[in-house]
């Protein structure tokens, strides 16, 4: 540039001037600026550099340099020596303040952007359901990722009382979720609130392990790890002494913890079938809830010893097919008045559990389904019907007994008939206190009134539902209870439960009330059937009845007994109606004699009048 | 019009239901051998969990039965919904009473009938399609 031979002759004559006065300070001056403007030059090439790099046109470039060297030149000749000072001075200043700002401004921009960025990303939210503990987290989860337009993964879901709550990472995701609010239906075409908003980063992720701690964890889970039984066991598992040697809290109480130990299951031991987490004081089981997904063979759960005060914590696990818990020693176990309504309660989320505490439990086999066995169709079919109303009922008194009966509202038809009987009985003392059902007495020999026949029937699903609210509170024996089919076609079912309840509150509570209950009920959708009519008839229990109430010993199980003929039938229902004796030793008496009537009559007739026959074998 | 028509059903099960009681109890009691007269062909009884079904086999099991003596305490019916059994007027009747049959003590039981009405060249005639008898203590 300086080598330039249109600019040489504008050196030549500052020289010469500089020569005509003092030489040798005009020298030093001269070579200062020179330094100064090098300088400048190089500052000057790096701003092209930029601006080149930013796409700027190069002539603007080179209109720059050169207003800025004439600028220059022109300044000098005639300035003081001080005011010279304050120029350079001044061009310095202005030249380092332009190249700071442009850096600066770009530094700023950049990390602008980039801390944006990073804080979308990274921003948490948190997913409110507010009826959510209603459904299961399966279904929830899986409804909402269908609807959703981006993929998203829960972070501690949990059921906060009525609520379900999740976390997700990520603005976009967030607002995706957003658009689900009210699109998702459930099972009574209710539509399903969904709330998002900002969160702080959830428990679980703030007190993440480090890969050298998870590492840590992982030997000493693997130590405790039975391969041959597939058991884990991680009692008392904050006292680890490997564990507190490394420093490392290991409180399974706390979410982060749980989760963390879950991952190491998932990873490593995912054919887990047993897991004891007795004495870890836990108190909620919301971190155990990714168990069905993380670890779903386990059968086997010890929770025993923990500090869970109610049993819907339960419900969080329940997608567990579980056949053997322990909750001994837990302070929810404390609020049973006896062992049969704890082992109904547990039972109510686990159906299929065989053990409990370390007890067997007895398969109810009260259920007493009879029905015509014409064909060996009919036989499968009657297994179909079987397990249906099984079903049927389990659910109905869940609800029935369990204070919330308005959700009995999508068992019924909507043209539903419902009605309630009491029986007058000479030999009942205490008829008084059925006062609550007398008062809904439908008993068409006392009452000739049509309207007041038509006004005790109710109809509409929705006036059953609000009769049966007004009905004292109950605890059914499921184990109580006997099942006759009584009728069955493409388009009908019909079949009668009789069995026993206590009521559970009001001035006769712990009265033990007998009941039947006919229900004629219609296929609905998904194998499930609705009911049509509906027919209660409660009376007070007998002595005998009282005895043998919520003590949850399995009534006879006939289903287990070698099929009958139905002559074979008819023979013990009649030998039993002649001599008195139960079902069951008319049967025995009509084997022995080998179906022979009139013999078994003869062996009857003749033990008895020699007094042969126990107290026992008659009704 | 629901409301009327639904009214109607109810009167219409109840004069049914006090009709079929007195013929039922009576034949049962002193003509017996009619008794079976009275169900379907295709009907069903459950007699405390065992199953007689068809027109011979109740014949036979209501002969076998000793002589009885019912006594009826309440009767209730419902209307039964044409959406559970197209096209054929049904009535679901239940009944609590006493009965004492020969020889035995007196004991308490509940029934249900489903009934349905059948076209006669003079009358409309109910008939049996499905009963269910249980004695109230036949469990203890």
């Amino acid at each position: 540039m300086w080598s330039s031979p249109d600019k040489d002759p504008e050196d030549r004559p500052s020289m010469i001037v500089l020569k005509n006065t003092n030489s040798e300070t005009q020298k030093h001056r001269y070579d200062l600026p020179y330094k100064r403007s090098e300088t400048h030059c190089h500052s000057e090439y790096k701003m092209s550099h930029r601006r080149g790099f930013q796409g700027r046109k190069r002539g603007a470039n080179y209109i720059w340099h050169k207003f800025d060297r004439r600028n220059n030149h022109f300044n000098y000749p005639g300035t003081p020596y001080a005011v010279g000072l304050k120029r350079r001075k001044e061009r310095y200043s202005y030249e380092d303040r332009y190249f700071l700002t442009v850096w600066n401004d770009r530094k700023t921009e950049e990390c602008e952007d980039l801390y944006a960025e990073r804080r979308a990303t990274e921003r948490w939210y948190k997913v409110t359901i507010p009826s959510g503990r209603k459904y299961e987290k399966t279904w929830l989860i899986n409804s909402i990722q269908k609807l959703c337009t981006v993929p998203f993964v829960p972070v501690d879901f949990h059921y906060d009382k009525n609520r379900a709550r999740f976390f997700v990472q990520d603005a976009k995701i967030a607002s995706a979720l957003k658009d689900v609010n009210l699109k998702i239906c459930d099972e009574t075409s209710r539509k399903i609130s969904l709330f998002v908003s900002p969160s702080v980063v959830p428990y679980s992720v703030q007190n993440k392990f480090s890969s050298e701690q998870m590492e840590h964890l992982k030997i000493s889970i693997m130590k405790r790890y039975d391969a041959s039984q597939k058991a884990l066991d991680l009692e008392k598992f904050r006292f680890d002494q490997d564990l507190m040697d490394k420093d490392i809290d290991m409180m399974l109480n706390r979410r982060s913890c749980m989760v963390a130990t879950l991952q190491i299951i998932e990873s490593n031991i995912p054919e887990l079938l047993s897991l004891n987490l007795k004495n870890n004081k836990l108190y909620q089981l919301d971190g155990l809830s990714d168990m069905t997904e993380k670890a779903p063979q386990v059968k086997i759960l010890n929770l025993s010893r923990n500090k869970l005060k109610s049993i819907f914590e339960l419900e969080k696990v329940k997608e567990l097919k579980l056949e053997e818990l322990w909750l001994e020693g837990n302070p929810f176990c404390n609020c049973y008045l006896d062992d049969s309504e704890y082992i109904s309660a547990v039972r109510d989320l686990f159906p299929k559990l065989l053990r409990l505490d370390g007890r067997e439990l007895i398969v109810p086999t009260g259920m007493d389904i009879e029905a015509p066995q014409l064909c060996k169709k009919t036989h499968n079919e009657t297994e179909l019907i079987k397990n249906l109303v099984l079903r049927f009922l389990k659910e109905y008194y869940l609800f029935y007994d369990n204070g919330d009966r308005l959700r009995l509202l999508d068992a019924y038809h909507d043209q539903a008939c419902f009605s309630l009987s009491v029986p007058f009985n000479v030999s009942d003392p205490d008829l008084d206190n059925l006062e609550e059902y007398l008062k809904y007495n439908r008993d068409i020999k006392k009452q000739q009134d049509s309207n007041m026949r038509v006004q005790l029937l109710k109809h509409t699903k929705h006036d059953i539902v609000t009769s049966l609210s007004l009905l004292p509170k109950t605890q059914h024996d499921l184990c109580s209870f006997w099942v006759d089919l009584c009728f069955h076609s493409e388009m009908m079912l019909c079949f009668s439960v009789n069995g026993l309840f206590k009521e559970v509150e009001g001035k006769c509570q712990g009265c033990i009330r007998a009941f039947t209950r006919i229900f004629i009920a219609i296929p609905c959708s998904d194998s499930r059937i609705c009911i049509m009519n509906d027919e209660l008839i409660v009376r007070n229990a007998s002595p005998k009845e009282i005895q043998k109430a919520f003590t949850s010993s399995p009534a006879p199980d006939t289903s287990l007994k070698p099929l009958l003929s139905a002559e074979q039938q008819e023979m013990v229902k009649s030998f039993s109606v002649q001599s008195g004796m139960k079902l069951d030793w008319s049967q025995k008496c009509l084997e022995d004699n080998e179906w022979d009537y009139t013999k078994a009559g003869e062996a009857f007739t003749a033990l008895q009048n020699e007094g042969k026959i126990p107290k026992e074998f008659f009704k | 019009m629901a409301s009327v028509d639904f009214k109607t059903y109810v009167d219409q099960a109840c004069r049914a239901a006090e009709e079929f009681v007195n013929v039922y109890y009576t034949t049962m009691d002193n003509r017996r051998r009619l008794l079976s007269r009275l169900y379907m062909g295709t009907a069903t009884l459950v007699w405390n969990g065992n199953a007689v079904s068809g027109q011979e086999s109740l014949s036979e099991f209501f002969e076998m039965l000793p002589s009885s003596e019912f006594q009826i305490n309440v009767v209730d019916c419902q209307p039964v919904h044409d959406e559970a059994t197209p096209s054929q007027t049904t009535v679901l009747v239940v009944i609590c009473g006493t009965v004492k049959f020969e020889g035995n003590k007196q004991r308490d039981f509940n029934q249900n009938f489903i009934l349905t009405a059948q076209a006669s060249p003079s009358n409309t005639v109910w008939k049996i399609a499905s009963d269910c008898f249980r004695f109230q203590d036949w469990a203890s």
